[in-house]
C-alpha cells in the first residue's frame, strides 16, 4: 500500500512540471509569436498608436517576465481571463459549454470502444482470414477518413435524403433546453424532469455526432485492442481455460477481453487528445454548442484572451488525464513503481 | 521479342508476385499506398496538363452543373470547373503536408540526436518539454498556431510542422540513447572519435531506417490536419485553391441537391490520406518485422 | 420480460402523445434566423437583429403600426412644433409603468437620451447629429431641442437609440451587453413581449408583457432559435420544426424555398442596399479618380447572376429605387463593367501591367450572409480583368470589421445597409456627410456636400429637396464615396399555418400579429 502512496505522490509531483512547460509553451504562442496577436486582431495594418493604445488596455506593455508571472499566478487562481468582446469571464463561458462536450464525447468514446473492442476481438480471434485483413484495412481507412467529411456524408445520407435524423444542434428547434436545462447535460436534465418526449429528442440529436467522432476513433482502438487480445490469446491461462474444455467463443469474448482490458481503459486516457482534436471538427460540423465551437467562434473573433483560456484549459485536462491514467496503470499492474 | 513492353511488364508483375508472396498482405497494402500516392504526387506535377480549365476561371462553364464530359467533376456556384479545382488543389495539400514533414524532421531528429547524444540537465529538460507537446491534442495546438498568424502557406506549414516535432525527438533520442551504449560505438571513441564523427557515422544511419516510416506515416497525418484547418477556416486565405476549403465551402448547397462539391474534395482527402497510411503501414511491417509481429 | 416491455412501450407512447397534444393548435411560435445579438442596449445595438428584437420589448415615443407606412405616436400621446421648426414638445402617454414598478414619464425619457448621448455608442448620431438636448417640461412633457430644424425628425424619433429604457435597471455609464448585467438580472420594458430566458447564440424566449398597454400579442410566446448556418436552417424549416425564419438564406434555399408548396414565401418591400465603401483619406483611395476607376470596373449583373442566382436588382444610386427622389447615375456614367474607362484612368495615373494598382479588399464572412465570400471573389475577378489591378481579399467577422474601420485599416471593403427611417437623407448623409462618414470608416469630407445635406434636412418643399438629392446624386457619382452595387429583397418564410407576418417599410417586423391557424 504504501508503495502507491508514494507513486501517486511522486507522479502527481511530475505533473507540476510538465502542467508548467504545456502553460509557458501556450504563453508562447499566443503572446510571443511574431505577427502580434493585437495587431493581427486589429486587421493588421494599424498605425502604432492604436495597436500601442489597446496593449496597454490589455496591460501588454509591461515587460514580457511580468505578464509570465501574472499569467500563471491567474491560472492558480483558476482564473482564465475575460473575453475582451463580450464581457464574460472564460471560465464562465467554459461552464456553460463543456457539459454539451461531455455528453458527446462520452457517448462518442461509447461508440469507439463499442465497435474498435469487437472489432479487434474478432480481429484477433480470426487471425490471419479475411476478415482480419478487412478489419485491419476498415481501421486503416476509418483513420484517413475526415471526421467532418464523415459527419457531411452522414448528414447528406441519413439526414437529407433518408431524414431519419436531425443533422445539427442538441436539441430540435421545438425543444427549448431553457424549459429543463440544469445541469448543462441534457440526457441527465430530460430524465430528471421526466420529459420523456424531450430526452427523445436528445438522444436523437446524440446519434449522428457521437457516431461520427466515435467511429473516427475505432480505427486506433480496433488496432491496439487486436493487439492486445493476440498477446493475452497467447498466454498460458487462455490454453489453461480451453483445456478445461471452455467454449471458444466464451474464452476469447469474456477471458481475453476482461484481461485485455486494462490496457484498453488507460488507451482510452491516452486517446483523450485525440478525442478532443475529433471533438472540435464533430462540433464545428454539426453545430453543436459546446468547447470545440466555443474555441473556434472566438479565434474567428479575434477574442484571444477566450482563445488563450480556452487552450489552457485543455492544456489542464490533457495533465490531469495523463495522471490519472499513469495512476490508473500503477494500480493495476504491480511492476509499475518509483 | 525478348525485351517487348508485354514481356517487361510480365517481368515486373512476377516480380512484384513473389515479393507479394514473401511478405504477404503487408507486401501489397504498401503497393497500393505508394500507386495513389504517385498518381496524386502526377497530378500535382503536371496539374497544368491535366487539368482542363483554370481553377480560377469563373467562365468556366454553368452554375452548378452536375458531373458531365466536360466537367467530370461538375461545376461550383462560381461557374468554376470543380475537377480542374481537385487537381490544383493537390499542389496545395501535397505541398504543405510535405513541407511541413521535412521541418518537423529536421528539426525532430536534430534536437533528438543532440539531447540523447548530451544527456544531462539539457536532455532532461528538453525532454520535459518535447513530452508536453506531444501530449497534447495536436489539432488543437495547430489550431491555435494557425489563429495566431497571418494566412498564407508558410503560416498553416508551421502551424502542420510543430506538431509532429516531438514525434521524431521521442523516437530519434531513444535510439540515440540505445546506441551510443552499443560496442562498436564505445570503441570508436576509444580510438579517439569525435562527437560529432560518432553521431554522423554511427548513430545517424542506424535512425535513418526507423524514421522513414514515421515520415510517411507523418505526412499523411499532415494532410489529415492541413484539410481540418482549411476546412475550419483557419491558415490559408480563399483565394489558393484547396480541397478542405472547397469542402467548407460546397456545404451550403447539398439540401439543393447539389452532391459533387463536398463529395470529390473529401473523397480525395481521404484517399490521399490512405495512400500514405497504407505506404506507411507497409514499409513499417516490411522493415521492422519484430516491431508488428501480429 | 416481453409484457414489461410492451408495458413500457405503451406508457412511452402515450406520455409522448400527450406532451405533443400540447404543441398543436395554441404553443410556442418557433423563429429561426442566423443573426446574433450583439449588445442588448439601445444605446449602442446597431444591427438589424437587435433592433427588430427591441422593436418587440420597447417602443418608442413614435412608431409604425404593424405593416403600414404612417408614423404615429406610441409612447407619446401627439407632438407640435414650435414655429421655428427647432423645438419639439411630446406629450407623454400616462399611467404606463415598466414592470418593476418604475414609472414611465419624462424623466425616464430625459435619462434614456442623455445616456445614449454620453455613451457614444455605434447609432448614437441619430441623436447627437440632431438633437441638442432633451427637456423636462412635466412628469407627462418632453422637450426636444433640435441643433437645426429636421424635417423627418419623427420618423428619427421612431429609431432604437431615442427608445425610453428604465433608468432603474439600465446603468448609466456602460453599455450592457447581456440582461445578467441589469440591475435584476432581466430587460423591463414596455413593449409587448419581455424577455423570458435568454440564451446567446443558441435562443430567446419571449412571453407577452402583461404591462404592455397595446393589443395583446396573437401567440402565446415567441421562442427565438438561432443558427450557426443557414443550410440547417432551411432545414429545419422544411420538417417543419420552425414556423418561421429569416434572414438569412442562401440564394439557392431561397430558390427551392420559394418553390416549394410546404412554405408560404414573404418578401421584405422595404429597401435593403448593398454598396463599396472606399476609405477616402488613405492611400489609394485618397484619390477619387482611382475610386471612380474602380467603381466603372463593377459588373453588377454578372455578380447577380452569380452569387444571388438572380434575387437581386442592381442598384445604380445609394439612394434605393422605389424611394423619393432616387436616379441612376452609375449607371449613366460608368454602366456595367466598363474596362474603357477603368483601364484609361488608371494608364493615365502611371499603372501599368507591371506596376498594377495594389489594394486590400475586406468583406465580413457572416454577418451578411454566407455570400460574402464569392461577392469578394467575383469582384476581384471584375477588378482583375482590367488588367491593371491587383486585389488581395482579405476578410474580418463583424466585431473586428468594426474596429477595423474605425481604425482605417481597409482601403475598400464592402458593407450592407437597412432604412434607420424613410428618407434619402439616411442613404446619403449617412455615407458622406463629414460626421456619419467618418463613424462609417469612409472618411469623405466635403464642405460642399455638407452645406446641402444641411439644406435638404431643413427645407421641407419636397421639390426644392428632390432637386438637392439630384444634384448630391450626381456628385456621388462623381466622387465616388461607396459605389452601389444592388438592392436587396428580404425573404422571410413561414408554414403555410402561420398568419399576420407584416414587415414594415423600415423592414421592422412585430412580432404579435403572428399566429398559427389551424
Amino acid at each position: 500500500m504504501k508503495n502507491i502512496l508514494r507513486y501517486v505522490i511522486v507522479r502527481a509531483a511530475l505533473t507540476l512540471p510538465m502542467l508548467f512547460i504545456l502553460l509557458s509553451v501556450v504563453f508562447v504562442v499566443i503572446r510571443v509569436m511574431p505577427g502580434d496577436p493585437v495587431s493581427s486582431m486589429l486587421g493588421g495594418h494599424a498605425p502604432e498608436s492604436v495597436i500601442e493604445k489597446k496593449k496597454e488596455e490589455l496591460g501588454l506593455n509591461r515587460p514580457m517576465i511580468f505578464q509570465y508571472v501574472d499569467y500563471l499566478w491567474q491560472i492558480c487562481r483558476l482564473d482564465l481571463g475575460e473575453s475582451m468582446i463580450l464581457k464574460q469571464r472564460v471560465i464562465d463561458a467554459i461552464k456553460l459549454k463543456i457539459p454539451a462536450t461531455i455528453e458527446l464525447t462520452f457517448f462518442g468514446m461509447l461508440v469507439t470502444v463499442l465497435v474498435g473492442v469487437s472489432l479487434g476481438a474478432y480481429a484477433a480471434d480470426k487471425r490471419r482470414s479475411p476478415q482480419d485483413y478487412a478489419i485491419r484495412i476498415y481501421g486503416i481507412v476509418i483513420y484517413c477518413i475526415p471526421v467532418f467529411w464523415l459527419g457531411l456524408m452522414f448528414q447528406m445520407i441519413f439526414g437529407i435524403w433518408l431524414d431519419w435524423m436531425p443533422i445539427a444542434g442538441r436539441t430540435g428547434a421545438r425543444v427549448f433546453a431553457s424549459t429543463f436545462e440544469k445541469t448543462g447535460f441534457y440526457v441527465i436534465d430530460t430524465i430528471l424532469i421526466r420529459d420523456f418526449a424531450a430526452l427523445k429528442d436528445v438522444l436523437i440529436h446524440l446519434v449522428l455526432p457521437s457516431v461520427t467522432l466515435g467511429l473516427m476513433l475505432s480505427g486506433v482502438f480496433v488496432r491496439l485492442t487486436r493487439a492486445n487480445m493476440l498477446d493475452v490469446l497467447k498466454s498460458d491461462y487462455i490454453l489453461a481455460a480451453e483445456a478445461r474444455g471452455i467454449r471458444h467463443r466464451r474464452v476469447v469474448y469474456k477471458h481475453a477481453i476482461m484481461n485485455a482490458f486494462v490496457p484498453i481503459l488507460t488507451m482510452m486516457g491516452l486517446q483523450v487528445a485525440l478525442l478532443m482534436a475529433g471533438a472540435v471538427l464533430t462540433e464545428s460540423t454539426f453545430s453543436w454548442p459546446g468547447m470545440g465551437r466555443l474555441l473556434l467562434e472566438r479565434i474567428y473573433m479575434r477574442d484571444y484572451p477566450t482563445i488563450q483560456g480556452v487552450i489552457v484549459f485543455f492544456a489542464l485536462i490533457v495533465a490531469l488525464v495523463s495522471l490519472v491514467v499513469d495512476i490508473v496503470y500503477a494500480l493495476v499492474d504491480p511492476r509499475v513503481r518509483y | 521479342m525478348k525485351h517487348s513492353p508485354s514481356r517487361k511488364m510480365a517481368v515486373l508483375f512476377a516480380r512484384f508476385a513473389v515479393m507479394g508472396k514473401k511478405y504477404g498482405v503487408e507486401w501489397w497494402i504498401l503497393v497500393v499506398g505508394a500507386a495513389i500516392i504517385t498518381g496524386v504526387v502526377l497530378m500535382a506535377v503536371f496539374s497544368t496538363a491535366i487539368a482542363p480549365f483554370d481553377p480560377y476561371d469563373q467562365n468556366a462553364g454553368p452554375q452548378l452543373s452536375p458531373p458531365s464530359r466536360t466537367h467530370l467533376m461538375g461545376t461550383d456556384n462560381l461557374q468554376r470547373d470543380v475537377f480542374s479545382r481537385i487537381v490544383y488543389g493537390s499542389r496545395t495539400i501535397l505541398g504543405v503536408a510535405v513541407l511541413a514533414a521535412i521541418l518537423s524532421s529536421v528539426v525532430g531528429i536534430t534536437f533528438g540526436l543532440i539531447s540523447g547524444f548530451a544527456g544531462g540537465f539539457f536532455d532532461k529538460i528538453l525532454s520535459l518539454v518535447m513530452d508536453s507537446i506531444y501530449s497534447f491534442p495536436g489539432l488543437i495546438l495547430a489550431i491555435a498556431f494557425a489563429a495566431m498568424l497571418e494566412p498564407g502557406i508558410l503560416s498553416i506549414t508551421v502551424a502542420v510542422a510543430v506538431i509532429y516535432i516531438p514525434t521524431y525527438f521521442r523516437l530519434v533520442r531513444g535510439q540515440t540513447l540505445q546506441i551510443k551504449e552499443e560496442l562498436y560505438v564505445e570503441a570508436a571513441r576509444a580510438i579517439g572519435a569525435s562527437g560529432r564523427r560518432i553521431l554522423w557515422q554511427y548513430i545517424f544511419p542506424n535512425v535513418i531506417a526507423t524514421t522513414v516510416v514515421v515520415f510517411t506515416m507523418n505526412v499523411g497525418d499532415a494532410i489529415m490536419i492541413e484539410a481540418a484547418l482549411t476546412y475550419l477556416g483557419l491558415g490559408l486565405p480563399p483565394s489558393i485553391v484547396d480541397w478542405g476549403m472547397d469542402l467548407s465551402m460546397g456545404r451550403r448547397f447539398l439540401p439543393s441537391g447539389v452532391w459533387w462539391l463536398i463529395t470529390f474534395p473529401g473523397a480525395m482527402i481521404s484517399i490521399l490520406a490512405i495512400g500514405f497510411t497504407m505506404l506507411g503501414e507497409g514499409l513499417a511491417e516490411i522493415l521492422n518485422p519484430r516491431l508488428l509481429e501480429k | 420480460m416481453k409484457k414489461r416491455w410492451g408495458i413500457m412501450a405503451l406508457v412511452i407512447a402515450a406520455v409522448m402523445t400527450a406532451s405533443g397534444a400540447c404543441l398543436a393548435g395554441g404553443g410556442p411560435l418557433v423563429y429561426g434566423t442566423t443573426e446574433k445579438v450583439i449588445d442588448m442596449d439601445p444605446a449602442n445595438a446597431y444591427d438589424f437583429h437587435t433592433w427588430e428584437i427591441f422593436y418587440n420589448i420597447y417602443q418608442g415615443l413614435m412608431g409604425y403600426p404593424p405593416g403600414k407606412t404612417n408614423l404615429v405616436p406610441h409612447l407619446a400621446e401627439s407632438y407640435t412644433v414650435s414655429a421655428d421648426g427647432k423645438t419639439y414638445t411630446f406629450k407623454l402617454r400616462q399611467g404606463l409603468t415598466f414592470s418593476d414598478g418604475t414609472p414611465f414619464d419624462a424623466h425616464a425619457v430625459k435619462w434614456s437620451i442623455d445616456r445614449v448621448m454620453n455613451l457614444k455608442g455605434d447609432p448614437s448620431w441619430l441623436v447627437t447629429d440632431f438633437v441638442e438636448r432633451v427637456d423636462v417640461v412635466d412628469s407627462a412633457t418632453v422637450n426636444f431641442v433640435l441643433q437645426n430644424p429636421v424635417a423627418y425628425f419623427p420618423s428619427l424619433v421612431a429609431t432604437v437609440p431615442y427608445y425610453p429604457v428604465n433608468p432603474n435597471v439600465y446603468p448609466a455609464d456602460k453599455i450592457v451587453r447581456d440582461p445578467s448585467e441589469l440591475k435584476g438580472g432581466k430587460i423591463v420594458g414596455l413593449g409587448p413581449y419581455e424577455v423570458a430566458s435568454f440564451k446567446r447564440d443558441e435562443e430567446i424566449i419571449l412571453k407577452p408583457n402583461p404591462d404592455y398597454f397595446g393589443p395583446a400579442p396573437k401567440n402565446e410566446m415567441v421562442v427565438i432559435r438561432y443558427f450557426a448556418d443557414a443550410t440547417t436552417m432551411r432545414l429545419a424549416l422544411e420538417k417543419g420544426e420552425l414556423d418561421f425564419a429569416f434572414k438569412s438564406f442562401n440564394p439557392s434555399d431561397i430558390k427551392d424555398l420559394e418553390q416549394s408548396s410546404k412554405v408560404k414565401t414573404i418578401k421584405g418591400q422595404g429597401p435593403y442596399i448593398r454598396y463599396i465603401c472606399f476609405q477616402c483619406k488613405i492611400e489609394p483611395f485618397k484619390d477619387w479618380e482611382l475610386r471612380q476607376a474602380v467603381a466603372a470596373s463593377v459588373d453588377r449583373k454578372e455578380i447577380i447572376r452569380k452569387v444571388f442566382l438572380g434575387q437581386n436588382a442592381p442598384l445604380y444610386s445609394m439612394v434605393p429605387m422605389g424611394m423619393f427622389a432616387h436616379t441612376d447615375n452609375f449607371k449613366t456614367v460608368y454602366g456595367d463593367g466598363n474596362l474603357d474607362f477603368a483601364r484609361r484612368v488608371l494608364k493615365a495615373k502611371g499603372y501599368s501591367e507591371d506596376n498594377k494598382l495594389k489594394f486590400e479588399f475586406w468583406y465580413t464572412p457572416s454577418h451578411y450572409g454566407d455570400t460574402e465570400v464569392d461577392m469578394a471573389a467575383v469582384l476581384k475577378q471584375q477588378f482583375e480583368r482590367t488588367g491593371l489591378i491587383d486585389v488581395t481579399v482579405k476578410s474580418a467577422e463583424w466585431a473586428t470589421y468594426r474596429d477595423n474601420w474605425a481604425n482605417q485599416l481597409m482601403p475598400a471593403f464592402l458593407l450592407g445597409w437597412y432604412p434607420d427611417y424613410i428618407d434619402p437623407d439616411n442613404y446619403t448623409s449617412a455615407f458622406a456627410g463629414t460626421a456619419g462618414s467618418a463613424g462609417l470608416g469612409i472618411h469623405f469630407s466635403d464642405p460642399k456636400w455638407d452645406a446641402k445635406f444641411v439644406e435638404e434636412q431643413t427645407v421641407t418643399d419636397l421639390d426644392q429637396r428632390r432637386e438637392i438629392f439630384e444634384t448630391i446624386q450626381k456628385w456621388w457619382a462623381m466622387d465616388v464615396p461607396t459605389c452601389p452595387i444592388f438592392q436587396g429583397t428580404l425573404y422571410l418564410f413561414t408554414q403555410n399555418n402561420i398568419e399576420g407576418v407584416m414587415i414594415s417599410p423600415t423592414l421592422q417586423f412585430n412580432y404579435r400579429t403572428i399566429q398559427r391557424v389551424q
